[in-house]
């Protein structure tokens, strides 16, 4: 089990919101003495998906938090949107790279960047995505 | 480990100073119980002292750690600060600081737990011991007992979080070693880095390779790499693609890989995974690999129509 | 010029364009736009685009970065990116993101190289 730390809500209703989220995450990355990989890792994969709440969701919430289990440091980044959901998940997530808004890029190329990522979407009703990254010792 | 290390592992803010003063039921009203007891404190000071340091430098093991008379007085005048702290009558962010600091110092030293927290159990007798003498009440007596226990629990607290941040501290910077040592970058040539991979590659292995080797091409500025993989224990398809990935990474920082080391058994993997193999330079033997990189050196970076050909790897669908 | 904060130089022929500012989405389009226009009223031969400050590259950014490079090209410049961080190598590729037949070079000096040899000193 993780233990949250801290916690930020960050709306993602503009474009904006897409660079304050990102910059919440590095910031928080840096703190916690992730190395420059692991930092960009998590802040990127943090931009693909707050990127498709904002666009393909039609706008939601992100939550940044630290979270810690057994001594161990991490980031944790939850987004919610109330948009059209994802209909077939596992195109999505093979990850096709040919159009430049495509939602697979953002998911696929997300999940190979971060630790963990747990996905609950269904059509209509909105998508739910988490991921975290830990601190390497 | 040095102290902004610790500080930055501990997080120690306003809100866990709450939670802990809570936990250990350190209120207001023992901080000034313990303010009203400054006479007392400052009356056996040196006594307390004295006697505590009998007991540490009467012990063969204990004494170790103090060489000499003038660490002696040093510690001991220390111990006298520490004592008066006790009694200041405040337990806030800046005493959490100055205990932090007494902590790392003991650990700096390599006093080890159990010599601090046999230490520390004298240390109260020897308190305790005075005490009783001090009041008339034996309620008076016992809350002023309670409320040095818990400050000095509440220290000890803090002192093992030292040790224990510390202890992850340096393991963290003996991985790191670990993997410097294991990922040995050389600069063999004006702008030639060599990489002898040694041993089993796995992801995790495979990764920090890859960051290993882009952050040296950047450093120095390297225009190639050659990756010598003969002693690689085993070259299965996964390891091949960890490889090309690295490849394609050092293409993009501007810069070359050269592959040796490729023996019939990893040109058939490479071959079978079905990668493009003309963007890659690659060699059986390390030393002809030097050559290519030697004649591929002089001119300035990546992309240039060999490279081009790397848009044939996959591609976009 | 549009109201984003990335100029574009000129050093001799070539097109010399240093982004150091967090590119957001639109920032990024109007970037790529004014660097074709930039292109088209010059005629410049070669691009260098000097990415060096930036230490996050998103694959939308990355796919600007590399369709302009192709319209560019295109049009008749040959682009070189430049100066990419190893950290930004390694979350692209780790991504999956192709980066088909994209010009890189080490710094600007490698890239402005590699564009005379290219253009054959002319």
């Amino acid at each position: 089990m993780s233990r949250s730390v801290s916690q930020h809500a960050l709306p993602i209703r503009a474009e904006d919101d897409v660079v304050l989220v990102r910059r919440k995450v590095r910031e928080l990355a840096d703190r916690l003495g992730f190395s420059s990989f692991a930092a960009a890792a998590i802040t990127t994969a943090t931009s693909e998906l707050a990127r498709n709440a904002w666009v393909h969701g039609g706008g939601g919430d992100a939550i940044v938090e630290e979270v810690e289990r057994l001594g161990q440091r991490g980031i944790r980044v939850t987004f919610t949107d109330e948009g059209p959901g994802i209909a077939d998940l596992s195109r999505a997530m093979e990850g096709g790279f040919s159009t430049v808004r495509s939602l697979g890029l953002g998911l696929s190329g997300s999940r190979r960047l971060v630790d963990e990522m747990e996905l609950d979407t269904a059509p209509g009703q909105g998508t739910r995505v988490v991921i975290v990254k830990w601190k390497r010792l | 480990m040095v102290y902004q290390h610790l500080t930055a592992r501990l997080r120690f803010d306003e809100a866990e100073l709450r939670s802990r003063r809570e936990f250990f039921e350190l209120h207001d009203e023992d901080l000034a119980r313990l303010a009203r007891l400054r006479p007392f404190a400052e009356k056996y000071m040196d006594d307390i002292v004295e006697s505590l340091y009998e007991l540490i430098l009467g012990h063969a093991e204990s004494r170790r750690h103090f060489p000499d008379q003038a660490t002696i007085r040093h510690v001991k005048q220390a111990q006298r600060e520490y004592f008066l702290g006790l009694f200041a009558g405040r337990c806030d962010l800046a005493y959490v600081d100055d205990r932090l600091r007494i902590g790392l110092a003991h650990e700096r030293v390599g006093v080890p737990p159990k010599l601090y927290i046999g230490a520390y159990a004298r240390y109260l007798r020897l308190i305790f011991d005075r005490l009783l003498h001090e009041f008339e009440s034996r309620e008076e007596f016992h809350a002023a007992q309670q409320s040095i226990e818990k400050l000095v629990a509440f220290d000890m607290a803090i002192a093992m979080d030292t040790y224990i941040a510390a202890f992850v501290d340096s393991l963290e910077r003996h991985q790191a070693a670990v993997r410097e040592l294991s990922t040995p970058v050389i600069q063999i040539h004006d702008r030639i880095l060599l990489l002898p991979l040694v041993g089993t590659v796995d992801t995790q292995r495979a990764q920090q390779v890859m960051e290993r080797v882009l952050m040296a091409v950047v450093e120095h500025q390297a225009r190639i790499i050659i990756i010598d993989i003969a002693g690689v224990a085993v070259v299965d398809t996964k390891v091949a693609d960890h490889l090309l990935k690295t490849t394609e990474a050092v293409r993009l920082l501007g810069a070359r890989t050269v592959l040796t080391g490729i023996s019939p058994t990893v040109a058939k993997t490479i071959v079978q995974l079905g990668l493009n193999i003309s963007a890659m330079h690659t060699r059986n033997r390390l030393a002809d690999g030097l050559k290519l990189a030697m004649t591929l050196v002089d001119r300035p970076a990546a992309g240039m129509a060999d490279d081009a050909l790397v848009s044939d790897v996959g591609g976009d669908q | 010029m549009r109201d984003h904060p990335i100029p574009i130089l000129r050093v001799g022929k070539t097109l010399l364009v240093t982004i150091q500012i967090e590119l957001r989405d639109t920032v990024a389009d109007a970037f790529q736009e004014d660097i074709l226009s930039e292109i088209e009223r010059m005629g410049a031969p070669g691009l260098v685009i000097d990415i060096s400050g930036l230490d996050t590259v998103d694959s939308y950014v990355a796919r600007v970065l590399v369709d302009t490079g192709q319209m560019a090209r295109l049009m008749g410049t040959e682009a070189v990116l430049v100066g990419m961080r190893p950290e930004v190598a390694a979350t692209l590729v780790r991504m999956g993101f192709q980066t088909r037949g994209l010009r890189t070079a080490l710094n600007v000096d490698e890239g402005l190289a590699l564009l005379g040899e290219l253009l054959g000193r002319g």
